[in-house]
C-alpha cells in the first residue's frame, strides 16, 4: 500500500517535470524564431507627404530586396536592389541624377554618422563635421522635394552594419551584384503599407502673466507677446529634433518666462504690462498654428497687444542677429523697438540689423512668424540669426540640425538681449544704462537651465502630425510654462490646408545573409552522390558486388523461360 | 534558406539511416520492428536522463568546463548504456541473427537520436532566410552519430549477448565500449574546455566514429571466428 502511494506520488512528480520540460522546449523553439538575422538595426523612414495634391517623399515602406553598395558594376539593373550609401561617401550629384532621371531602384538606405543621432550624447569631436552637416542638409533638401516610388530609410553607423557593408563592397568589387542566384545580403522590412495620418492635431500653448493694474484704472493693460514655434519638419520625422530651429527659440522663451515670473512675483516689482507667452505649432506649414491662435483671440486682447517678438533660430550665431519686420522701418513703433534692441545690443557687444520684407496678402507663403501678426494688424518682429527669409520647408529643423551645432552661450546672450530690451520698455528705462538681468545677480540668466532644456529638446523629435494631443512633451512644455505664468491654456486645432502626412516613421531592418540558388543545387548534387556512394558501399560490403550489379540488370533468365 | 535548404539538410541528416536500412541485409530480413522498438527505448532513456539531469545538475552561470558537473553528466550518460542493454537483451526480437540484431537496434537508436535532437532546430532554423553552415554540420554530426551508435550496439551485443569470447579480447571490448559510451562527454569537453568550434568538433566526431567503427568491426569478426 505504502509502496504504491509513493510510486503514485513519484509518477505525478515525473509528469510535472515532463510538462515543464516540454513547455521549456516550446519556449526555446519560439525564441529561436526571433534571433534569425545577421543584423537587426533601427531605421527611420523618409517622410511621406502630399502637398496640394502632389506626392512627395518616399511612397513605400516595405523592403524585401538584395543589398548593393556604391561600388556596383556599371550597367546593372538596380530595380530590385537596395543601395546602401554611407553619408561620408555620398556623391550628391549621383543621387540627384538618379532621382531626377527617375531611374528604377529597389530602395535606398543612408548611413549617418553617430553625431547626428539624437539619442547620442553628441559630444564627440568628429573630423570635418561642418562638411558632413552641409552634405546632409543638401541631401535632405533633395529628398524632401522629390517623389520616390521606393522605400528610403536612414540608419546610424554601428559595428554590425559596418561589417555587413564591408562584405557587400567586397562582393560588389568582384563584379557580381547580389541577386537570387549569386547570394549576398537581403534587407527585409516587413511593414504594411503606410496610411494617412487622419486629422493631425496642432497644439498651441499659451501662458499669461498679468501686469499690475493700478487701483481705479479701468483700462486694459497693454500686452507684449513673446512667441516661438516648437514643432519641426525634416527628412526623417523620427529624427527631426531641430536643436536650432526652433529648439533655441523655445529654450529662450522659457528662460525669459522664468526671469519675468521672478520679477512679476512681487507686486512691488510687477510691471504695467501683461506678458503673453506663446508656444505655437504648425510652424513649418506657413505658421498655420500661429494664425489659428491669433484668430481665437477676442478683439480687445488683440488690440491690446503692443507688439510681438517672435524667436526663431538663435542658437548658432557669433556676433550678428537680425530683426525682421514687415512694416516699413520708418514706422514709429518699429523704430522704437529697433532702437531699444540696438541700445542693449551695443552694451552686450552684439550687432543687430533690421530687415524689412513686405507681405503679399495674396501669397499664402508666410516666411516669418511675425507676418501672421502683421496680417491681423498687430505689430510684430522676428529675432533670428537667419539673414534671409527661408523658403517653404527650409530651416525647419531637419536631420542636420543636431545638438552639436548649437551654442548655449549664443542662446544665453540672445535671452539677455530680448529680456533687457523688454524690461526697459516695460519699466520705461529706455536709453538708461541699467542692467536688470545682470550676471551674478538673482535675476541672472541661468545657463544650466538653458543647457538642460536644450539637451531635452535635442532628444525629442517634434513633427506636428506625429505628436498626439496628449503627447508627454507637450504636457511637459505646458507644465513648465505653468510654473512661470499665472494661467496656461492649450488650444487644439486640426492641421488642414495643403499638407497630408503618412505614418510609419521608424521600424527595424533585418539583414539576412542568404545563399544563392546555385549553392543549394550544388549541395543537392553533392548530397545525392554521397547517398548513392554510401548505398553502393553498404551493398558491396554486406551483400557483395554481385548483388549491386544485379540490382541494375534485369534477370535475363525469365525472358528465356517465357519464350 | 527556405525549403530547398531545409530539404537538403534533411536528406543529409536522415537519408543515411534510410540508405543503411535498404542497402544492407536488414531489409531482406524485415528487421523494421526491431528498429522501431529500439527507437521507443531510446525515447524512454532520454526522458529518464532529462529527469535525472534536471534533478541533480546545477545550472552554472559561465559556460566553462566544470569537472564535477561533467562527471555527473558522464554518470548520467551511462543511463544511455543501460537503455541500450535493455533494448538488446530484454526486448523480444524475432528469430534474427546477432549481426542483424545489433545493426537494427543501433539504427533505430541513431534515428531516434537524430529526430529528437536535430529535427526541431532544422525545421525552425533552416527554413529562415538567414544562411548558416550550422545545419549542414549538424547533418554530418548525425552521420557520425549513426556510425557510433551502430558500433556501440555491436560492442554491447558482444558484451551481453555473446557468451564465449576469447579471454584476451574482453578488456579491449570493454575499453572500446567505454570510449564510445563517453563520446558525448568528450565532445562537450572539447567544445567548452578547449574552446573548439563546431566544424572542428564535427570533424573530430566523424574521424573517431570511423576509427571506432573499424575497431568494433575487427573485434566483432574476431569474436565470430570461434563460433563460425
Amino acid at each position: 500500500m505504502v509502496l504504491s502511494k509513493n510510486f503514485g506520488g513519484g509518477h505525478r512528480g515525473l509528469q510535472e517535470s515532463m510538462y515543464s520540460v516540454i513547455s521549456l522546449l516550446f519556449i526555446l523553439v519560439a525564441c529561436v524564431e526571433f534571433c534569425d538575422a545577421a543584423a537587426a538595426i533601427d531605421v527611420y523612414r523618409l517622410i511621406q507627404y502630399d502637398m496640394s495634391g502632389s506626392a512627395f517623399g518616399s511612397r513605400f515602406a516595405a523592403l524585401n530586396h538584395h543589398a548593393a553598395s556604391l561600388h556596383f558594376p556599371l550597367g546593372t539593373d538596380l530595380s530590385r536592389t537596395v543601395l546602401i550609401i554611407p553619408l561620408r561617401e555620398l556623391n550628391i550629384t549621383f543621387v540627384r541624377e538618379y532621382i531626377n532621371q527617375k531611374k528604377p531602384l529597389g530602395g535606398l538606405l543612408f548611413l549617418l554618422p553617430e553625431i547626428f543621432n539624437p539619442g547620442n550624447g553628441g559630444n564627440k569631436q568628429v573630423h570635418e563635421r561642418e562638411k558632413l552637416k552641409n552634405v546632409l542638409a543638401e541631401l535632405e533638401r533633395l529628398l524632401i522635394h522629390a517623389n520616390l516610388p521606393y522605400a528610403v530609410y536612414f540608419a546610424f553607423e554601428n559595428d554590425e552594419i559596418d561589417i555587413v557593408l564591408a562584405d557587400i563592397k567586397k562582393n560588389d568589387a568582384t563584379g557580381q551584384p547580389a541577386t537570387a542566384t549569386t547570394g549576398g545580403y537581403k534587407l527585409v522590412i516587413p511593414t504594411p503599407e503606410p496610411k494617412k495620418v487622419a486629422s493631425p492635431t496642432i497644439t498651441n500653448i499659451q501662458g499669461w502673466l498679468s501686469g499690475l493694474k493700478a487701483d481705479g484704472d479701468m483700462n486694459q493693460l497693454p500686452t507684449i507677446a513673446i512667441v516661438a514655434s516648437y514643432d519641426t519638419f525634416g527628412a526623417a520625422p523620427a529624427l527631426s529634433v531641430g536643436s536650432d530651429s526652433n529648439g533655441s527659440g523655445i529654450v529662450a522663451l522659457l528662460e525669459i518666462a522664468r526671469l519675468f515670473s521672478l520679477l512679476y512675483s512681487n507686486p512691488k516689482t510687477r510691471g504695467r504690462y501683461n506678458l503673453l507667452f506663446g508656444l505655437t505649432s504648425g510652424g513649418p506649414y506657413n505658421y498655420n498654428g500661429t494664425q489659428k491662435w491669433l484668430r481665437s483671440f477676442d478683439q480687445r486682447l488683440r488690440e491690446s497687444i503692443d507688439y510681438a517678438i517672435c524667436l526663431n533660430s538663435i542658437g548658432s550665431w557669433d556676433n550678428e542677429l537680425w530683426i525682421h519686420v514687415s512694416k516699413p522701418p520708418e514706422n514709429a513703433y518699429i523704430k522704437q523697438i529697433f532702437e531699444g534692441f540696438s541700445k542693449v545690443a551695443e552694451e552686450l557687444d552684439i550687432k543687430v540689423g533690421l530687415k524689412h520684407k513686405k507681405i503679399n496678402i495674396s501669397n499664402p507663403r508666410v516666411a516669418w512668424e511675425h507676418e501672421q501678426f502683421s496680417r491681423l494688424r498687430v505689430t510684430g518682429a522676428t529675432l533670428s540669426q537667419i539673414p534671409v527669409a527661408p523658403e517653404l520647408l527650409e530651416s525647419t529643423g531637419g536631420l542636420f540640425d543636431s545638438r552639436q551645432f548649437v551654442n548655449e552661450t549664443a542662446i544665453t546672450r540672445g535671452v539677455k538681449l530680448v529680456a533687457e530690451s523688454l524690461v526697459r520698455h516695460i519699466y520705461g528705462h529706455q536709453g538708461k544704462n541699467v542692467q536688470i538681468f545682470a550676471d551674478g545677480g538673482s535675476l541672472a540668466v541661468n545657463p544650466a537651465y538653458v543647457q538642460s532644456w536644450l539637451d531635452l529638446l535635442s532628444r525629442t523629435p517634434r513633427v506636428a502630425p506625429f505628436l498626439s494631443k496628449n503627447d508627454p512633451f507637450v504636457m511637459a512644455l505646458k507644465k513648465e510654462l505653468a510654473d512661470h505664468t499665472d494661467e496656461v491654456n492649450l488650444q487644439h486645432e486640426i492641421l488642414e490646408g495643403m499638407f497630408t502626412f503618412y505614418d510609419s516613421t521608424s521600424t527595424t531592418l533585418n539583414i539576412y545573409q542568404v545563399a544563392s540558388v546555385t549553392f543549394d543545387l550544388v549541395l543537392l548534387l553533392v548530397l545525392g552522390s554521397y547517398l548513392i556512394v554510401l548505398f553502393c558501399f553498404l551493398v558491396i560490403t554486406t551483400r557483395g558486388l554481385d548483388d549491386l550489379i544485379s540490382l541494375f540488370r534485369r534477370p535475363p533468365s525469365r525472358k528465356v523461360k517465357t519464350a | 534558406m527556405t525549403m530547398f535548404h531545409f530539404f537538403n539538410c534533411a536528406i543529409l541528416t536522415f537519408g543515411p539511416h534510410a540508405v543503411y536500412y535498404s542497402a544492407t541485409t536488414l531489409s531482406e530480413y524485415d528487421t523494421f520492428g526491431t528498429s522501431v522498438k529500439a527507437a521507443l527505448v531510446y525515447l524512454g532513456t532520454v526522458l529518464v536522463k532529462l529527469v535525472c539531469l534536471a534533478t541533480f545538475l546545477q545550472v552554472s552561470e559561465n559556460d566553462g568546463f566544470d569537472p564535477y558537473q561533467e562527471l555527473l553528466k558522464v554518470l548520467i550518460g551511462f543511463i544511455d548504456v543501460a537503455g541500450l542493454y535493455f533494448a538488446l537483451t530484454q526486448l523480444t526480437h524475432r528469430n534474427i541473427s546477432q549481426i542483424h540484431k545489433f545493426q537494427a537496434v543501433g539504427l533505430g537508436w541513431a534515428f531516434a537520436d537524430s529526430v529528437l535532437h536535430r529535427l526541431a532546430p532544422l525545421w525552425v532554423g533552416a527554413k529562415g532566410l538567414e544562411f548558416t553552415w550550422d545545419y549542414i554540420l549538424q547533418g554530418l554530426e548525425a552521420n557520425a552519430n549513426l556510425v557510433l551508435s551502430i558500433s556501440l550496439a555491436a560492442l554491447g551485443s558482444l558484451i551481453w549477448l555473446r557468451k564465449n569470447k576469447p579471454k584476451t579480447l574482453i578488456p579491449v571490448i570493454y575499453a572500446c565500449a567505454g570510449i564510445v559510451a563517453t563520446m558525448p562527454s568528450i565532445t562537450s569537453y572539447l567544445r567548452r574546455g578547449l574552446g573548439w568550434h563546431f566544424p572542428e568538433v564535427v570533424g573530430f566526431e566523424l574521424f573517431t566514429s570511423l576509427v571506432m567503427a573499424f575497431f568494433s568491426w575487427q573485434l566483432f569478426s574476431a569474436c565470430q571466428r570461434p563460433s563460425a
